[in-house]
């Protein structure tokens, strides 16, 4: 399977630019898994949608793989991820979340003044930020971080022949780069989603009493009434959702890349760009699923 | 009164009709090589000529037009696949036999230098933690680097001491066949010297058989037992040393008369 006309152009690459002819292939990183039920998998022609559909039913696979391994978690890599993708983000996470905390009660009760309605700002604190601005914060903040990061080291290990002597040596990438990745995000960022769900409704606090001017009574009674576990619940669905999207896009970026010096940083930003897209497209798709299917909301 | 049986020396690396990549233009056509165990054997040919193609092929990283690969282990059992067609299992038992060292040593630089030998013992044995750092450990002395501290990272190496960490994460399996691309490219003639003597002392306690690929001709007034010359995708001459300097082919005369000429 050759590289699909559409992704040589869209990544801005001459394929006649490529004289040792060793180009990596859009697919070419896929390569078999081992058993035969999961060959179909690899059937389907090459595209950009399709590869990252297929990159994401392979770690899925390693990610089953890893919960009933054996192994330590140091070995598999997956604690390495977990501190480079996870712990690593904690500041962050931690500057960012007050902030928005902050300006999410500025700017609601901006709102509310003409109807001299101040008072319910705390009220759109509740669900609003479990529901949604956590953990769309969160996933931003972790896209932002990291998602160049995991493109750009794996493009250079395919430039540096590293995923090469990965796959002659009869291991997966998959199973070794992407699938840690995948189960560090599905541990940190429900985790860092709850932390910055804390830490916006800290920064709410801090709006509402320091700069509105209401009690912390009245914030935490306001704030009470509008949270249930049902949005906190739904939250955290995101955030595993946005988990996948932040593992593959990126790896599959820093995987399908050509031997071109340019390509790396090009990995990286297409990284960063699909990775915004896709987690802003998922939440988008869960808030009209649960806007418009009735007796969901 | 019979003639003495002589026995050849078992083929440890056979390939046949190698014509590849599937996609595309095909890079290499009809490669043959025969490689008994214990014996060196070397491809030469300038830069493009298509070895280092000839040794992704062998290992499986390209899916190839037509070609057999066979492989011969130490108990005498023969793998073999064809290269077109072949199945994950079986490249998988393959890639076991085969112990590959890349340009450049293509260590994993997100390891630490033990992690990096590690890694081919705790996915194709059934080796515990401690049993593999054990294995690793033993593989760097073979290879001349004991004592070695163990969080030590890859970067830190000097480029000579990462080939033979290279080369011992390629012996980790107890391979076949081991094939080397451009194994002493950018290294000094002394440290090349010294690469080349790991090389052989590996050999002869391991009793594998040796491919390198080189662009560099002074391998071919080394140890090589057999020498295939590339061009254009091409295997042009083979034989032996004596073979190829009384040869008249272009490439060949080029190559090899004007570096005994720089020797004299």
């Amino acid at each position: 399977m050759g590289v699909p006309r559409d992704v040589i152009d869209s990544a801005g690459i001459d394929p006649d630019d490529d004289p040792e002819g060793l180009a990596v292939t859009a697919t070419s990183h896929l390569a078999p898994l081992p058993g035969r039920t999961t060959r179909f998998l690899d059937a389907a022609p090459g595209g950009r949608f399709i590869s990252r559909g297929r990159l994401t039913a392979r770690a899925m696979y390693w990610l089953a793989w890893l919960i009933f391994s054996k192994r330590s978690s140091v070995s598999t890599g997956v604690q390495r991820e977990m501190q480079a993708l996870g712990v690593g983000a904690l500041r962050l996470t931690f500057s960012a979340s007050i902030l928005v905390g902050l300006i999410i009660v500025f700017q609601v009760s901006y709102q509310l003044a003409p109807y001299s309605a101040q008072v319910f700002s705390a009220k759109a604190v509740g669900w609003f930020t479990a529901r949604e601005m956590g953990p769309l914060v969160a996933a931003l903040l972790v896209v932002a971080r990291s998602s160049a990061a995991i493109a750009g080291e794996l493009a250079s290990m395919s430039a540096s022949a590293e995923l090469d002597a990965l796959r002659a040596m009869g291991l997966d990438p998959v199973k070794y780069l992407v699938a840690p990745k995948l189960a560090a995000l599905l541990i940190s960022l429900p985790a860092l989603t709850v932390l910055t769900d804390m830490l916006i409704i800290a920064g709410g606090w801090v709006g509402s009493t320091f700069f509105l001017g209401f009690s912390s009574a009245f914030f935490f009674e306001q704030f009470r009434d509008s949270l249930e576990l049902r949005d906190i619940v739904i939250g955290l669905g995101k955030s595993v959702l946005f988990s996948v999207v932040i593992a593959v896009i990126p790896s599959d970026e820093g995987l399908s890349v050509s031997r071109h010096v340019s390509a790396i940083g090009q990995a990286a930003t297409r990284a960063v760009v699909f990775s915004l897209i896709g987690v802003l497209g998922a939440d988008t798709v869960v808030n009209a699923v649960f806007y418009f299917i009735p007796g969901l909301v | 009164m019979s003639a003495p049986v002589v026995e050849a020396p078992a083929v440890a690396l056979e390939v046949r009709g190698l014509t590849g990549p599937a996609d595309g233009p095909p890079s290499i056509h009809d490669i043959d090589l025969s490689v008994p165990r214990r014996a060196s054997h070397l491809v030469l040919g300038p830069i493009h000529a298509g070895k280092s193609m000839v040794m992704r092929h062998i290992v499986g990283l390209e899916k190839a037009r037509s070609g057999t690969v066979s492989i011969r282990d130490q108990h005498g059992e023969r793998q073999s696949f064809d290269a077109a067609s072949v199945s994950d299992a079986v490249l998988r038992r393959m890639r076991t036999m085969i112990g590959v060292v890349f340009e450049g040593s293509a260590l994993l630089n997100r390891l630490t230098v033990v992690e990096n030998i590690e890694l081919p013992l705790l996915e194709h044995t059934d080796a515990t933690a401690d049993q593999a750092r054990e294995t690793a450990r033993r593989l760097l002395s073979e290879v001349g680097l004991d004592g070695m501290n163990d969080e030590l990272a890859v970067a830190q190496l000097s480029r000579l001491d990462r080939r033979r960490v290279a080369l011992a994460r390629a012996l980790a399996l107890r391979p076949s066949v081991v094939l080397l691309d451009e194994p002493t490219l950018g290294l000094d003639s002394h440290s090349a010297a010294e690469l080349d003597d790991t090389i052989v002392r590996t050999q002869e306690a391991g009793g594998f058989a040796v491919l390198i690929f080189s662009n560099e001709v002074r391998h071919a007034f080394g140890r090589a037992g057999h020498i295939y010359v590339m061009e254009h995708g091409r295997v042009v001459a083979q034989g032996d040393l004596d073979a190829l300097m009384r040869s008249d082919q272009g490439l060949v005369h080029r190559l090899l008369h004007r570096r005994a000429r720089q020797q004299r």
